[in-house]
């Protein structure tokens, strides 16, 4: 391998990726964070103020309620979603008639764009006109407050954001599923491994990576919930169930301060990063227990 | 054993390619009884539920969506004849086809060789192998909403503004890290002597990507193919505020337009949900078929 | 579609490796590109507005749009138009790199911002040309001048209430009300019903509390707003708590929907037209929607309630001036579009042309007097003949219009608080007070 590692190389290998991704994420993202830094209304000159921004956001009670929002639906996502993504992919590996078809119906949801999910589930939540609450009618129940009320919502978004995401999971399962090697497989079951004991121990260790590939997108994607926010209940009422993109969109765009929503959209890319990180050096520390 | 591996390392790529991975399939999954089946059913059908309930509101006259979606008696293809009329169906599939297979092709191939250097090539200092990856993948947590005023000034000043390319770069862009993270996890658990017994074989670097790494990565590229094809299809914020000119319109920047300020045409954007769904799950589905051909990989792994 | 290889010859040579693709992406991109010029004679002016869809959202400005072009061949206008927070985030990002639409609408708060920094066109002499100055309201042209210099003109009128269902009040033995009271008692009595009185949806449209702004007028706002934004009074004076517990009196006796929170706008205006709700919280703009619907005969506008414990005048109806159009800057620097879009105002204000809003729904925003039909035009009429009845007058400006967007957006937020039973009379005063406190 040496011999083909020559530093020019490397450099060609990585400078196209390198260069693209530097110049249209990199560069606006330190942008913005200059921007984030003053004063701007969107159509006045901004003015700098330093940390003022980032100040305020202590005292702002909506941010503080966004970020719990987020908090809940990422603790609620990733329990749930992470195992069960594993076991449908387990689920649909296995040797059922039509197991193609189910795969490509179960990743549906992944396709659909996040705005029209929030929008189909509006059918579906919505305490007059949904689906559930026609359905619980019908057996005489109480009409339940699904979205828009005090307390529900962040969990609901849970579920809407678990229901687009399981198809996205569960096919980078699948692929991780489809690398391991067969051989390996086959001589536990020869040894007389139960199925239990084959997934505990090879299967799942086997498949470390694929599990920290899941669920560092998982988190960073739970960072970036908007769109079901906004056609479930529009972040209300009156912001009671904004997460943290819904409440920056709101600021920046609704609100039009743009400087104050950038230091939202900072807070955010750090906090996406801070999880994420967290979540490896969790890994890696339990990696070298084991070790 | 590993001689044997070695020995189909030595056959050439193309034919190696092109083994059939059917027979393998079958043996190797253990049989499943009657009642995983049921399961695996149920759990489908409850996932693809409100997929139906998007096809039968498309199917309902406005006025029945929010008053009486069960209503089957008044079923129309109305939404739908709207839907086509309004939708500039060939302009919205031809961009966005368009832009999905430059940036994909393009988002793809960058991402496999930066993914490639920074796991299997080997560098003098470690640290900045680790630090370029974390680089890349430090992409991941930015929301596109920090990025939609910049990206405009930088299409202005490039001269690219009002061109597929105003597009077409920011979506290879932020698909890099996305791909880095799934390229570079499945390449590090990437057997060794595959490689080793390509160079011994003589193989340059090119054909060491392209002829032996590449096919054995086919469920891998495969995924982020799909994954980058749907989120071109379904990407709004970027496609609002770059694209100007309606013959440029994408997918979702049509599908959008249904949804106006004073006036939501549920029935229409339902069917218009349909008409591009449509289209993704036979993608997906096609895809899929080399996301299983995969198969043989497992058997070469040991 | 051609695809310009030609770009491609010179960086030929760099085009190795993954490189190349790269290159070709860019290269590939160059026939997307169009230029906007006036090679055939035609010149191109370009109209952006706050709908996605103008054709269908805007019916009257498409109509204006055609007409004008019929008129003048040698003028094209290029519409286009997003949803409004998309829309002003366009023009916002347009307008910190110079490449602001010919004419476009804006909110009046930003048209400031933008004229003080030189982006939009003073139109005094252009208005002073064309003699428009005088066919406006004196309310309208003080509304958007600055320091005398006038840098937009009126977009639609904005002439606010509720709709009522008279049908749905006398089945239920109820009569149209007057007073506050009155209101009041209409909720109780068609809460026990199951109906609620008035429509309305918080969920991507709070802004949709017309009604409500003007209330704010019933106790006070005008006089005390200048004294608010200076720091001499509070926003959280007696006087608006004493409306905000009107307010919630009103949710109490169950006057609005359910689902009040998850609905939108657009889900209230079919709430209503539906026959499923007494009220609607709206405006003019709507007339068109329930004329169309089969309620249209049982309709009527109402300007709103009067307070017994009001301050000032209680009988006002809100008729006023809505957003601007503004012009770009740079339209004073290139004399042909400068023709062109002095010829499409000239047009807009035109008798013919304010009859085409009328024709489509929307009042005149010139003194003219608009031919109506009192059959198909009968919610449009009702609307128009309460703005008009002996004795009535109407504020200056819209509450929301005169303060900055985050405050007034907090003013949505604290009317919805409390409707939506999230904050209590005091909580939303208080927290109008804090973005006013913010500036």
């Amino acid at each position: 391998m040496t011999w083909i590692s020559s530093r020019w190389k490397i450099a060609l290998m990585i400078a196209p990726a390198a260069i693209l991704f530097s110049l249209f994420v990199i560069y606006p993202v330190l942008y913005s964070l200059g921007y984030s830094f003053t004063k701007f209304q969107g159509f006045s000159a901004p003015e700098f103020i330093g940390f003022d921004n980032y100040v305020a956001l202590g005292s702002d009670p909506f941010f503080w309620i966004a970020l719990q929002n987020t908090v809940i639906i990422l603790v609620v996502s990733i329990v749930l979603l992470v195992p069960s993504s594993f076991a449908l992919a387990l689920l649909l590996r296995t040797a059922i008639r039509g197991a193609g078809a189910l795969r490509a119906l179960v990743f549906g949801p992944a396709i659909i764009a996040p705005i029209l999910v929030g929008l189909i589930w509006v059918f579906i939540l919505d305490p007059k006109i949904g689906l559930l609450n026609r359905l619980l009618a019908i057996f005489g129940a109480s009409p339940v407050q699904w979205i828009g009320g005090d307390t529900l919502t962040p969990y609901m978004i849970s579920i809407v954001f678990i229901w687009s995401s399981i198809g996205f999971a569960m096919t980078i399962f699948y692929a991780g599923l489809q690398l391991l090697p067969q051989d390996v497989m086959e001589a536990s079951s020869l040894d007389g491994a139960s199925s239990w004991q084959q997934l505990r121990l090879i299967t799942i260790p086997m498949m470390k990576e694929t599990f920290g590939i899941v669920t560092i997108l998982m988190i960073t994607n739970v960072f970036k919930i908007f769109e079901l926010v906004y056609m479930l209940t529009g972040g209300g009422p009156v912001h009671r169930s904004e997460t943290l993109v819904s409440y920056m969109y709101f600021v920046t765009f609704t609100n039009q301060q743009y400087g104050y929503g950038m230091a939202i959209a900072v807070i955010v890319t750090l906090l996406g990063a801070a999880a994420s990180i967290g979540y490896l050096a969790l890994a890696r520390g339990k990696k070298e227990q084991e070790a | 054993m590993s001689s044997i591996l070695k020995d189909r390392h030595l056959v050439p790529p193309s034919e190696y390619a092109a083994e059939p991975p059917a027979p393998r399939t079958r043996s190797k999954v253990k049989r499943v009884g009657f009642w995983v089946g049921a399961l695996a059913y149920l759990v489908t059908f409850l996932i693809v539920l409100p997929l139906f309930w998007i096809v039968l509101l498309s199917f309902q006259p406005s006025g029945n969506i929010l008053s009486n979606p069960f209503d089957l008696s008044q079923l129309t293809l109305d939404n739908y004849i709207n839907a086509i009329s309004q939708l500039p169906l060939l302009t919205m599939y031809g961009n966005t086809i368009l832009i999905a297979l430059i940036s994909v092709t393009v988002g793809t191939a960058v991402s496999f060789t930066a993914a490639f250097a920074l796991t299997r090539m080997i560098f003098r200092r470690k640290k900045l192998q680790s630090a370029l990856r974390y680089y890349l993948l430090a992409g991941l947590a930015v929301p596109v909403y920090i990025l939609l005023f910049p990206v405009y000034r930088l299409d202005l000043a490039l001269g690219v503004f009002g061109t597929y390319a105003a597009l077409i770069l920011p979506y290879i862009a932020v698909s890099i890290p996305f791909n880095t993270l799934l390229l570079t996890g499945f390449l590090r658990e990437f057997p060794g002597e595959i490689e080793e017994a390509a160079i011994i074989d003589g193989a340059g670097l090119f054909r060491l990507c392209w002829s032996v790494v590449l096919p054995l990565m086919r469920p891998v590229i495969a995924t982020v193919l799909i994954f980058n094809v749907v989120y071109i299809f379904n990407e709004f914020p970027f496609a609002s505020i770059l694209i100007n000119n309606p013959d440029l319109v994408t997918v979702s920047l049509a599908v959008s337009r249904f949804q106006g300020q004073y006036s939501v045409d549920y029935g229409g954007m339902m069917a218009a949900a349909t008409l591009v769904l449509v289209p993704q799950l036979v993608i997906y589905a096609i895809f899929q078929r080399h996301v299983i051909a995969g198969m043989t990989v497992g058997a070469v792994k040991g | 579609m051609h695809l310009p290889f030609r770009r491609t010859h010179s960086l030929r040579r760099l085009a190795i490796g993954a490189l190349a693709a790269t290159v070709t992406a860019v290269a590939l991109a160059g026939c997307g590109s169009t230029g906007g010029g006036s090679a055939d004679g035609v010149t191109k002016i370009t109209l952006s507005m706050q709908n996605a869809d103008v054709k269908t959202a805007d019916p009257a400005t498409w109509a204006i749009v055609q007409a004008f072009q019929k008129a003048n061949p040698d003028i094209e206008v290029e519409v286009s138009g997003e949803a409004v927070a998309d829309h002003l985030q366009k023009l916002s990002i347009a307008a910190q790199s110079d490449t602001l639409p010919d004419v476009f609408w804006i909110y009046k708060a930003n048209a400031e911002e933008m004229f003080s920094a030189g982006k939009i066109m003073d139109l005094t002499s252009t208005l002073d040309d064309l003699g428009l100055t005088e066919k406006f309201p004196a309310s309208t042209v003080s509304n958007f001048s600055q320091e005398d210099k006038v840098f937009g003109v009126p977009y639609q009128g904005l002439l606010t209430g509720l709709w009522v269902n008279e049908k749905i009040l006398s089945d239920n033995g109820l009569e149209k009300p007057t007073t506050f009271d009155e209101l009041l008692t209409v909720a109780k009595t068609l809460n026990a019903k199951g109906i609620p009185t008035i429509s309305n949806g918080a969920n991507q449209s709070a802004f949709s509390v017309w009604s409500f702004l003007t209330d704010l007028d019933r106790f006070g706002y005008s006089d005390k707003i200048e004294g608010i934004l200076d720091g001499s009074e509070s926003f959280n004076n007696p006087d608006f708590l004493t409306l905000y517990e009107h307010i919630a009196e009103l949710r109490d006796a169950g006057a609005f929907a359910s689902n009040v929170s998850t609905q939108t706008y657009q889900q209230a205006v079919d709430q209503f037209t539906s026959g499923k709700a007494a009220m609607l919280d709206s405006g003019v703009w709507a007339s068109s929607a329930i004329q169309e619907s089969s309620i249209a005969s049982d309709v009527s506008f109402w300007q709103g309630p009067q307070f017994a414990d009001g301050v000032g005048e209680q009988n006002i109806i809100m008729n006023v001036a809505s957003a601007p159009l503004a012009v770009s800057a740079k339209v004073s620097g290139d004399q042909t579009k400068l023709a062109a879009v002095t010829k499409f105002i000239d047009f807009y204000y035109s008798d013919a042309a304010q009859q085409i809003l009328v024709d489509n729904g929307q009042p005149p925003v010139t003194t003219y007097t608009p031919t109506i039909d009192a059959t198909t035009q009968s919610a449009l009429k009702s609307a128009l003949d309460a703005a008009a009845a002996p004795g009535v007058t109407s504020p200056e400006s819209q509450p929301d219009l005169l303060v900055s967007t985050p405050v007034a957006n907090a003013m949505y937020d604290s009317i919805y608080g409390v409707i939506q039973n999230q904050l209590t009379p005091e909580e939303a005063l208080d927290l109008v007070q804090k973005a006013i406190d913010a500036e």
